[in-house]
């Protein structure tokens, strides 16, 4: 804890107080920092701040003023329009239904497979750098091929289809992710299971699973997050209102219908909405998820 | 046969993985490289073998030739001034114990938005009726009319730009923050006893020590940025005429509306190529850059 007022020592112990003495204090200098983070905050909510108030606005008011704040009066008809009009219900279970699977689907391959890459170094080097360069590939590059793939099964334009492909291409993503709890996991507790006679599926199931659920529950909240609003996959292959996720559902509908503002704030809020509640429960173990697979090197 | 399952199970756990990685990477891959050198459509793939016809023609197109430029100057400069202002912010961050867990929190907000309500909230703040920005703007007499900012051919991509800042920036903000927290204490101990001032620490001790993280931290947003997508589609369609056309934009235009998937194909595969040697030689650079800050 000491170490944390060092700064503010040192800058007092500085020996020449000059011009750039003082410009460095008044950057290094606590208000400094405070007046950084607020003007953080503010331009990290002013945005959603908007868009909430648009959202309840009057529409006249919408069309013709543009200030941040409601001036004539709070109305609900824009949520009650946009839920109307479109099939918001509809594409938000769609999107529950994809997010949801697709993230079971994912965990069940990633987690064994990322044990068994740390520990029994199974697919050598080339098996995570395959993970990684799979990762940093643009997804349009196969959007052709997966599009035919996808139809050849007969799952276009079904939940299905979608789900399939958003749980394939989160897997390395979530590898990526739980790849650094595994590595954290003592080598001698399994040991010591594999003599009490586990088999390998017995220790991941028993040991190591229970000590990494931390680093599987960030992984799960982050796929399912990224499938909630994954674009390009669901334009390509969802084409009506059966199986088209949220994002898909609404910029359709504005490209068709031509939404109105504060129907469009409202849309947008309500697919901002579930994510916002599942942040805030979560922030703890999704910050630590990708932070450490972050900046792994 | 148990003890043989059991010596196999490591193979097993990644079977899956292997067979998901064959069918989004490599055979897709493959295919993609068969179609380019067809002339293909989406009802019609692998209809008639051309070589290297659509490669040729890719390299007569003046629209893909911008969109690698413009897909590069967005990858650059958003990622620059990210991992600038991320790591400016978790500098200023890293001392305040009591606030960060609120601002780690909020950190998570625009970064975890769907780009489709970022882009709408964007389209919204920009409108030169009911957005704010205008509004302000004649309020303040900066812009005595409203100005279109994705309407015009100049402001259009820096608007695109700003919306990805804005929700990016929180995650380069969280993995500095993670670099900053992780540096040891030793050496900070140490100055403090040498009387060093807070520049000089700054200078000598945390930039130093943090700079390899920081890079990885640009590079790895660099590569996300490159795939570009999602707000280009719905903040301006590429448009207007072509000022904001990005790569991937420009293949799912080819592909999926006017249906060329040969073409498509070969585009995918010059911009993959682009890519691979773009990491690599990221990566290299990077080593060599903190070699020379050692």
């Amino acid at each position: 804890m000491a170490a944390e007022n060092h700064f503010d020592d040192l800058s007092e112990k500085a020996a020449r107080k000059d011009l750039g003495y003082y410009l460095r204090a008044i950057f290094f200098g606590r208000p400094a920092r405070l007046v950084v983070l607020l003007l953080f905050i503010a331009l990290i909510l002013i945005p959603v701040i908007f868009v909430i108030s648009t959202s309840f606005k009057i529409p006249l008011e919408i069309r013709l003023g543009g200030s941040i704040f409601p001036q004539q009066g709070v109305v609900t008809i824009n949520w009650t329009n946009a839920f109307e009009n479109v099939p918001l219900f509809k594409f938000l279970t769609n999107s529950t239904f994809v997010a949801v699977v697709s993230t079971i689907l994912a965990l069940l391959v990633a987690v064994p497979a990322t044990y068994s890459i740390i520990r029994f170094k199974t697919g050598g080097w080339f098996l995570p750098s395959w993970i990684l360069g799979t990762y940093v590939m643009p997804p349009i590059v196969v959007s052709v091929p997966i599009f035919a793939l996808v139809k050849a099964v007969g799952l276009q334009d079904q939940l299905m289809g979608i789900t399939l492909v958003h749980a394939m291409a989160n897997i390395p993503i979530a590898v990526w992710l739980i790849d650094s709890y595994v590595r954290t996991i003592p080598r001698e507790l399994e040991h010591a299971a594999w003599i009490d006679g586990y088999s390998k599926f017995d220790t991941l199931l028993k040991v190591v699973l229970p000590l990494i659920r931390p680093g599987v529950m960030a992984a799960g909240v982050i796929c399912m997050i990224l499938s909630w609003n994954e674009f390009l996959f669901a334009l390509i292959l969802t084409y009506s209102v059966r199986s088209n996720t949220f994002p898909i559902g609404i910029s359709r509908f504005i490209g068709e219908h031509g939404m109105q503002f504060g129907e469009m704030s409202a849309a947008a809020l309500a697919g901002m909405i579930p994510i916002y509640i599942l942040v805030f429960f979560t922030s703890r173990s999704l910050v630590e998820g990708l932070t450490r697979g972050g900046v792994k090197g | 046969m148990n003890s043989s399952l059991e010596k196999h199970s490591p193979k097993l756990m990644v079977l899956p993985v292997f067979i998901v990685l064959l069918l989004i990477s490599l055979v897709p891959l493959i295919y993609v490289l068969g179609i380019s050198f067809t002339q293909s459509t989406l009802s019609k793939p692998f209809n008639d073998f051309i070589w290297f016809e659509n490669y040729k023609k890719a390299f007569t197109d003046e629209i893909f030739g911008a969109s690698l430029v413009n897909t590069l100057l967005f990858a650059f400069i958003v990622t620059t001034i990210q991992t600038f202002l991320g790591f400016v912010l978790a500098f200023a961050m890293q001392k305040e114990r009591k606030l960060s867990g609120l601002f780690r929190t909020l950190a998570l907000l625009p970064l975890f938005t769907p780009p489709v309500a970022v882009a709408m909230i964007w389209r919204l703040i920009y409108d030169p009726n009911s957005g704010f920005l205008n509004y302000y703007m004649r309020q303040f007499g900066i812009f005595e009319k409203s100005v279109a900012f994705l309407g015009d051919p100049k402001l259009a991509f820096p608007a695109i730009m700003f919306a990805d800042i804005w929700q990016w920036t929180p995650f380069c903000f969280l993995l500095c923050l993670a670099a900053l927290q992780s540096l040891p204490r030793d050496p900070y101990e140490a100055a403090a006893v040498d009387g060093a001032s807070a520049w000089q620490v700054f200078r000598r001790l945390t930039l130093p020590m943090v700079a390899p993280q920081v890079l990885v931290v640009f590079l790895f947003r660099f590569l996300i940025a490159l795939k570009v997508f999602d707000l280009v589609y719905m903040l301006t369609f590429g448009g207007p005429g072509n000022s904001t056309q990005v790569a991937s934009f420009y293949i799912y235009r080819v592909g999926f509306k006017q249906f060329n998937i040969g073409y498509a194909g070969a585009l995918s595969i010059l911009v993959l190529i682009l890519i691979s040697v773009l990491a690599t030689g990221l990566t290299k650079g990077r080593d060599f850059l903190l070699r020379k800050l050692e």
